[in-house]
């Protein structure tokens, strides 16, 4: 089985949850501190057919062609103005740029994802995080996002919707 | 039981009928013909209704943990399954005439080394920790069940019924006494693999194909300690091959918490007719699942993709939109969707794979498992409080109560009494 790296961090295999189409309308956040490296690590794996739709309005277009030899110039500029208003991550109150360090495209078909990942270091130890995550939400009301969050050894999980776009934690 | 779902339904039928009888201008008797045949879907309605509160009434998967772990999301509030996509919460379970269900942890497969593996045990132990803390804050409604006779007895107290199970054995890795330890958290099934690959079983799904062409030698080790302990082996997402393997090295029969027949709807979750009769002599039951994808095929839509299409003839380069361009074009999109929606699989579709299922492998091997917050949901079982249409339907086409009784939860139970039966007497 294949396994993927970002950045350093264990990425996620968003997976079809329900088969084609993906029912489930989901994504995946994962984010690592350590407290050595003082570095978050933040992986962001979502269908690639979402993306299409919420970048050029057609989930099947090959207009972006992310993390293939010829991707679009637009490609990177655009999502990163679409997660500039949907995606956040503030560390100690202050907010955390969002950049494309790596991507990495995943699974086939309609199943086929998108993983982008970026590192950041802080320049003081972790004591809150707030995390806001509401990526496609604008196209489906049922859009649920799952952010599993480990610093150090202790990891734990939250889900983000439309109704909750936003947590902060407290280490 | 109460189902306001139901009962407009059962109302909405009768005034139906009768106007379709008169006009404004006409006698406002209705017509003896329409009246027998509103009063016939009304006497099948209070028949339908009266059995599904007889019954024990068990879902077999719900992925609600999921929506358990959402900061705020309360259990004990009715939530609005089309504004908020939640499919299950306690009220609705009440409204339904849900008795039982299996709750079950799912943690997304990720990175098979040590430290995977330690987070997936940890995000697991986290939601089952979740159920565990709703249950004791509505513990006036709902109580942990670790037993089959457990639904039983606080159906009796007037309580519904919370098992916890794990969608994905990823949260095991690869040490044997995390599921001794899962097992004392409450669990009482485990999915052996999802949609990828995992150190267990391959996947129906994983578009690397199969890794270990069915159970792992792990996968198998796992197998025989959920005997020992009595935990159910659940094949649902598994490859047809580690089913077949499960049915050889599982001492107790398995269980598919939420899967269909694949000869009504072709797909690689769906379980064949072949494997259907293997379930049945293994003596093990197949639970019905409400996800449209694996209930009929997709009809075409080609009204919104008309209307979508001519949108986009007329569109601005994407690349060239400014926010606020962008922002009108996604309204422009939604209000197409919402004029023209993917229309869901219906009841009918769900009867039709019963009766199928119970063609192939009998009455006694056929159970529900909605999976709601998992992308379970149809057009009359959208969420948990409609789950009574799916007895109305089965005493439309003419099930027994003993029928719905066994569908309704009675075989899953009767497995799981086979499976504590098994680790009983189980001799190292």
């Amino acid at each position: 089985m294949r396994t993927l790296r970002l950045a350093g961090v264990a990425a996620l295999l968003l997976v079809p949850v329900l088969g084609s189409a993906h029912p489930l309308r989901l994504s995946l956040c994962q984010i690592e501190y350590s407290s050595q490296a003082a570095t978050l690590t933040v992986s962001l794996r979502l269908f690639l057919t979402d993306v299409n739709e919420a970048l050029v309005f057609d989930p099947y277009s090959r207009a972006l062609r992310f993390a293939e030899a010829d991707e679009s110039e637009n490609a990177e500029p655009l999502l990163l103005a679409y997660l500039g208003e949907f995606f956040s991550l503030e560390a100690n109150g202050e907010p955390v740029p969002v950049s494309i360090q790596s991507k990495v495209l995943g699974g086939a078909g309609e199943d086929t994802t998108l993983s982008i990942g970026f590192s950041y270091r802080l320049t003081a130890p972790l004591r809150s995080m707030t995390i806001k995550n509401v990526v496609f939400t604008d196209l489906f009301f049922d859009q649920t996002n799952i952010v599993y969050v480990h610093v150090d050894d202790a990891s734990r999980s939250m889900m983000l919707s439309k109704s909750t776009p936003s947590h902060t934690l407290e280490f | 039981m109460t189902n306001q779902f139901i009962l407009r339904s059962a109302l909405i039928a009768i005034i139906s009928a009768w106007l379709t009888g008169c006009s404004s201008e006409e006698a406002v008797e209705p017509p003896a013909a329409v009246e027998t045949e509103a009063d016939a879907e009304a006497a099948l309605i209070e028949r339908a209704m009266a059995i599904h509160d007889r019954v024990l009434t068990l879902d077999s998967h719900a992925d609600t943990p999921l929506r358990m772990i959402e900061p705020g999301f309360d259990m004990a509030e009715r939530h609005d399954p089309r504004e908020t996509g939640s499919k299950f919460d306690y009220p609705r379970m009440i409204e339904g005439g849900l008795d039982s269900v299996f709750f079950s942890a799912f943690v997304a497969q990720g990175i098979r080394d040590d430290e995977g593996n330690t987070r997936a045990r940890d995000l697991a132990i986290q939601m089952l920790d979740a159920v565990v803390a709703s249950a004791d804050a509505n513990a006036d409604q709902v109580g942990i069940a670790l037993n089959p006779e457990d639904a039983y007895a606080l159906e009796q107290a007037g309580k519904r019924a919370v098992y916890l199970s794990i969608e994905n054995g990823y949260p095991i890795g690869g040490d044997i006494a995390n599921v001794e330890m899962f097992f004392d958290k409450g669990v009482r099934y485990i999915t052996l693999v999802h949609s990828t690959n995992n150190d267990l079983a391959d996947s129906s799904t994983d578009s690397n194909g199969p890794e270990h062409n069915g159970v792992s030698e792990f996968g198998a080790e796992v197998i025989r300690e959920m005997n020992r302990l009595g935990i159910m082996v659940d094949v649902s997402h598994a490859s047809d091959d580690v089913f077949f393997d499960a049915l050889e090295l599982s001492k107790a029969p398995i269980i598919a918490t939420h899967s269909n027949a694949r000869a009504v709807t072709r797909h690689q979750r769906n379980m064949t007719d072949e494997m259907l009769k293997l379930l049945a002599e293994n003596g093990g039951v197949i639970q019905l699942t409400m996800l449209s994808s694996y209930l009929r095929d997709a009809p075409p839509n080609p009204e919104r993709e008309a209307a979508i299409t001519a949108l986009q003839a007329d569109m601005k380069p994407a690349t060239e939109m400014t926010p606020e361009e962008r922002s009108a074009m996604r309204d422009q999109i939604n209000a197409i969707r919402r004029q023209y929606p993917d229309p869901l699989a219906t009841v009918v579709d769900v009867v039709d794979h019963i009766d199928h299922m119970v063609s192939v492998a009998g009455i006694d091997h056929i159970g529900i498992g909605c999976d709601f917050d998992g992308g379970g949901g149809i057009d009359g079982v959208f969420d948990v409080s409609e789950v009574a249409n799916i007895t109305i339907e089965l005493v439309r086409r003419g099930y027994t109560e003993e029928d719905i009784r066994k569908i309704w939860g009675g075989n899953l139970l009767r497995v799981f009494k086979d499976v504590q039966a098994v680790a009983a007497n189980w001799e190292a």
